[in-house]
């Protein structure tokens, strides 16, 4: 494909993509509205952490606390936290929050970029790692302005849209309120609101790394000496990387505080950075299409791992009954795995065997399919 | 007046020095993951984790005595770690620093599944090699067991100096670490160095674990916090460097004591027990851009 | 008596059985129930830092089942998802909201987390779903049942539970000089303020109070500035772990008070662990409250109630860990459901469920200490009051004084 009929082809994928989000909830179900509009919340931090890791190749394992300023910054505006002594009174509209919780984040991703500059790979990774293990401990130390760990109710303010739907006659129905005129469920209008954000901010990546912006980063990427030499500025470049994907995860997390409708620092825990890493690595770094497998697979893995039995996995020579040997150690009782700690070893085994599978993520499949779809095109027209 | 002061000032950096021997030996098992495989290890603690649990269930459950339990956990976890790497760091080894990252990040899930699952998230007991035996120095109490662990922290670090120093063993170790390529052509065998890498750190952390799990008590999550600042401590004493490691944990463990004491002072009164995990991670931090290689590491020599 | 109660209950069922028609006149049957099964559900903490507490469910479960195995309740059988929250308020909303929209459970049930049940008290009562016998021990549930009527919660409150120990120290020592450990969140500043408020003005007073973190590694720091204080009394209101901590730090320093622990920590499980093999003796006369049936208390090792709970546990719960208090929470709070079921008859409704629920009296939980009943009615909206205050000695403990009963809260 010519670079024309490619941007036509992306163009029309990315359409009919938009059509499948607008129309999907006709076909699931109300509650189901409402865990699609975590992936496209999950979407919109992943987009916002592959234009760091994927696409100016520095790791963030901080994320978390990025939509953790975000998160707390929708629900302080919100909210207000004069209730603990602070100085910012309540009553703005949660959606208007959206854009200041990008900005705040943002600003702080640009204030962590500028020392980030110094660092790289793995030390990076620790640094970053370290801003998401402090995070908690630091919204707790604050207490006066973010409630500490008792956190901040959002849950019936006015302050958030459809808190006064009101019920149907039907009572297992879900209730509806209207936003310019058209009827919502609660569910419903989660969902609407994460994926309009979540498309835009799909959008919005494409034409950054499309550009001049969207080189300079992956030549940052691919060896930093040659950027240099071609008259790119690191600095710049790399602090500008952090700033977009730390705005792009505040809007995320200030999404995360609404659909919670309650944030406190237990809701904003490291395993949430991890998640989000494993999210663009299982998405396949660098490209956009495979993130939304990404964040999938961020919203249901935690879920399909309760569900799991380990002991179909294992062979039957090792587990009798209940009981599985283990060579020295000795006969354990086999548990199932909804015993406590069960879903966790479900899950770390998961993620281990999808770095084997998976080096490039599903993107990589996506494009590794994409590349004998295009080829076979080219040998026939021959 | 001032001597009762003095005295609890003593006593806050002796406890200090306490809970600093504990990152300094988890720290330990960074350091030689990190200088035998270039590697940073997040499963590191609860790898320890693991080993003390495996020590504790040998006493408790099949009645060793804690010495044969002691070493068979050394070799379980030496084995282990082995095992750990041909199983799931090497097929990764090639890769990306971040399907490591991850890979490791799996492990300390999967293993912290594993000992709640296996042994319930309740509390422990796992005796001290040193016993419950106190000294009282002028007012400031000293126990065997501090002493001890700092002894053997010490003691490992001389270990690894000869190791590194003056086998065949560990020159094939580093040279692996450093630059596998070249290692390779003059005759060593870079994935069994690199294997060999993860045994001694997974044989480490057996041995910090066993020596924390007396103090903080036996738990699923006793690395949770030590792992946090163990890299703290690794980081400021040089990621490269046991002396280094051990240095560094001491010092994080004096340092956040003396705030702590000095703000009921009057001074750094802006310090309170939620700032004690912070200002850890403001160590990473800012030993990262200030030093990088650390107090006592050499700095890494860039090629361009 | 039992005659007489039932005679009421019937009473009580018929003067509901004029009103709920009305309330629920032309609605189906609330969803949930069916004509063989009524599903319940709650989140718990399967993983993450809190996977411990996670033995409250599976108690609960434990006793469910085995109903079950006897027919159930009406003949329906109990059915309840225990679903993984890890301790996040987050995954809480996410994971109750499932089970109220997509499982349609009947109640939420059980839910633990002081953090995790006010991020989703609104939702439930919005909704008018029962957020029946929530796993915490804050005042807010009983105190706030006027303003959340579909909200009941279980334990005494963290700060009945202080003032108990506050007035105790006021009655056994003149003028005692008070030092806590407590963990830095809701759980320590109840008990903490309570005990202050117990202490009243005896005399005794709090000389210093350190909080420690959940994220410490250690308690050692705040333990040698608390013996420094010069106190005589050491106040531990830390969980197991960090509780064990406190008493190994303080007995190397050579501390030696009289220590009071709180109910979190005070099994004898973890005053065993604490006592080092024998070889630390602050452990001995330590002062704490319960209202379980100690597991490793060799006093119930032929009550009929504890041989039931290890014949259970050890069937419906394979490789639970017996000696783990938390089960036997989870199957008292279990035989509390049970019981509340049964006496909401064929037809259950949540409307129902939470009538009887604020009208309970039911004093022979085999799980609880004898004497401790559980009971709300008007104006008492918190379903364990009393309590026992035992002390530790020669490695039991021994019953300290009669029950308490707490009439604040």
């Amino acid at each position: 494909m010519t670079p024309r009929e490619q941007r036509i082809f992306g163009f029309a994928v990315f359409a009919a993509f938009a059509v499948i989000v607008l129309v999907l909830p006709q076909f699931i179900s109300d509650f189901r509205a409402r865990d699609y509009a975590y992936v496209g919340i999950y979407l919109i931090a992943l987009l916002g952490l592959n234009i760091l890791t994927g696409y100016t190749g520095q790791i963030s394992l901080g994320h978390g606390a990025f939509m953790a300023i975000g998160g707390y910054t929708t629900a302080i505006l919100m909210a207000g936290n004069e209730q603990f002594g602070g100085p910012i009174p309540s009553g703005m509209q949660d959606i208007w929050t959206l854009p200041i919780a990008g900005l705040v984040a943002g600003l702080f991703g640009l204030a962590f970029g500028l020392p980030a500059l110094r660092l790289s790979g793995l030390y990076l990774a620790l640094a970053t790692f370290a801003i998401a293990v402090a995070m908690p401990s630091t919204v707790k130390r604050f207490e006066e302005h973010t409630g500490g760990g008792q956190g901040i109710q959002l849950f019936g303010l006015p302050e958030l849209t459809g808190s006064n739907a009101v019920a149907p006659a039907d009572p297992n129905a879900p209730a509806t309120f209207e936003v310019l005129g058209l009827t919502f469920t609660q569910n419903d209008w989660m969902y609407y609101l994460a994926w309009s954000i979540a498309l835009a901010a799909f959008a919005g990546a494409w034409l950054i790394l499309r550009g001049r912006t969207g080189r300079a980063f992956r030549a940052v990427r691919d060896s930093e000496t040659a950027a240099v030499s071609s008259g790119v500025s690191l600095a710049r470049y790399k602090t500008l990387a952090f700033g977009i994907s730390a705005a792009y995860a505040g809007v995320a997390g200030g999404l995360f505080a609404i659909a919670s409708a309650f944030v406190n620092p237990d809701t904003f825990p490291i395993a949430l950075s991890i998640f989000l890493l494993v999210g663009i690595v299982v998405g396949g770094l660098g490209g956009l299409s495979g993130l939304v497998v990404g964040a999938i697979f961020v919203a249901f893995l935690p879920l399909w791992a309760q569900g799991q039995d380990l002991g179909s996995v294992l062979p039957d020579s090792v587990i009798q009954g209940d009981t599985v040997s283990i060579p020295i150690l000795g006969d354990f009782l086999f548990k199932g795995t909804s015993a406590p700690g069960g879903p966790a070893i479900v899950y770390g085994i998961v993620l281990i065997l999808l770095m084997f599978v998976l080096p490039n993520g599903v993107g990589g499949l996506f494009r590794r399919v994409g590349q004998a779809i295009t080829n076979r095109r080219y040998s026939r027209s021959k | 007046m001032l001597a009762a002061a003095f005295t609890d000032f003593m006593q806050q950096v002796v406890s200090g020095l306490a809970s600093g021997g504990i990152y300094a030996l988890l720290a330990l098992a960074l350091v030689i993951i990190h200088r035998s495989t270039g590697v940073i290890n997040f499963a590191q603690g609860e790898m320890a984790t693991l080993s003390a649990y495996i020590a504790w269930a040998l006493i408790a459950h099949h009645s060793w005595g804690y010495w044969p339990a002691f070493a068979a956990t050394l070799v379980i976890s030496f084995v282990g770690g082995i095992g750990i790497h041909t199983a799931v760091i090497r097929p990764v080894e090639r890769g990306s620093v971040l399907r490591i990252v991850i890979v490791t990040i799996g492990l300390l899930v999967a293993i912290n599944g594993f000992v709640v699952w296996q042994w319930s998230g309740e509390p422990q007991q796992l005796q001290s090699p040193f016993g419950t035996d106190v000294y009282d120095v002028g007012g400031v109490v000293v126990a065997a067991h501090d002493i001890g662990t700092i002894t053997v922290a010490l003691g490992i670090v001389l270990l690894l100096g000869a190791l590194f120093r003056f086998t065949k063993v560990g020159l094939a170790l580093r040279a692996a670490a450093v630059n596998p390529e070249e290692a390779r052509l003059v005759g060593v065998r870079v994935s069994w160095m690199l294997g060999l890498g993860w045994g001694l750190a997974a044989l480490l952390g057996a041995v910090a674990g066993m020596l924390t799990a007396p103090t903080v008590g036996l738990d699923p999550n006793m690395m949770a916090a030590v792992l946090i600042y163990a890299f703290a401590a690794a980081i400021l004493g040089g990621i490269d460097s046991p002396i280094g490691a051990v240095v560094g944990g001491l010092l994080i463990g004096v340092l956040l004591n003396m705030l702590s004491f000095l703000s009921q002072y009057g001074m750094f009164d802006w310090f309170t027990e939620e700032l004690r995990l912070p200002m850890a991670l403001l160590i990473i931090l800012a030993v990262l851009l200030v030093r990088p290689h650390g107090i006592l590491g050499r700095p890494e020599v860039k090629r361009v | 008596m039992i005659r007489r109660r039932s005679a009421a209950v019937a009473a009580f069922g018929a003067a509901l059985a004029f009103v709920l028609p009305a309330a629920f006149a032309g609605s189906t049957a609330d969803p949930g129930i069916s004509a063989t099964a009524v599903v319940i559900g709650g989140t718990s903490p399967l993983t993450g830092p809190a996977a411990s507490y996670a033995s409250v469910a599976r108690g609960a479960n434990a006793y469910f089942q085995f109903v079950n195995s006897r027919g159930g309740v009406n003949k329906r059988r109990i059915e309840y998802r225990i679903v993984d929250d890890a301790y996040n308020p987050a995954q809480t909303v996410q994971a109750v909201r499932r089970l109220v929209e997509q499982d349609r459970v009947f109640a939420v049930f059980n839910t633990l987390g002081t953090e995790s049940n006010l991020a989703i008290r609104d939702y439930l009562n919005q909704v008018k779903v029962p957020q029946l016998f929530v796993a915490s021990g804050a005042t807010t549930w009983g105190r706030d049942a006027a303003k959340y009527p579909w909200t009941i919660g279980f334990q005494p409150s963290y700060a009945a539970e202080g003032l108990v120990y506050g007035q105790y120290i006021a009655r056994a020592r003149k003028q005692a000089k008070v030092a806590v450990l407590f963990q830095n969140d809701d759980y320590g500043k109840d008990l903490l303020a309570s005990l202050k408020l117990g202490l009243g003005r005896s005399g005794s007073k709090v000389v210093a109070a350190e909080a420690y973190q959940v994220t410490s590694s250690d308690v050692g720091s705040q333990v040698a500035k608390l013996k420094a204080s010069g106190a005589n009394v050491f106040c531990i209101f830390a969980t197991p772990t960090f509780a064990i901590q406190a008493y190994v730090f303080a007995n190397r320093l050579g501390w030696k008070p009289l220590v009071v622990n709180n109910a979190v920590s005070g099994t004898s499980n973890i005053m065993v662990l604490a006592s080092e093999g024998g070889k630390n003796r602050l452990v001995e006369g330590t002062v704490t409250t319960t209202v379980l049936k100690d597991p490793t208390d060799p006093r119930w090792k032929k009550d009929a109630g504890m041989k039931q709970y290890r014949a259970l546990l050890a069937k419906y719960a394979k490789g639970a860990n017996p000696d783990d208090v938390y089960h036997v929470y989870g199957m008292a709070v279990g035989y509390e459901t049970v019981s509340l079921f049964r006496r909401l008859g064929a037809t259950p409704t949540r409307t129902a469920l939470m009538a009887r629920a604020r009208s309970i009296s039911s004093a022979k939980n085999p799980f609880l200490l004898p004497g401790v009943s559980v009971k709300t009615g008007k104006g008492d909206n918190f379903p364990i009051q009393q309590g026992q205050l035992q002390r530790w000695t020669k490695g039991r403990f021994v019953a300290v004084g009669g029950l308490w009963t707490s009439k604040r809260n």
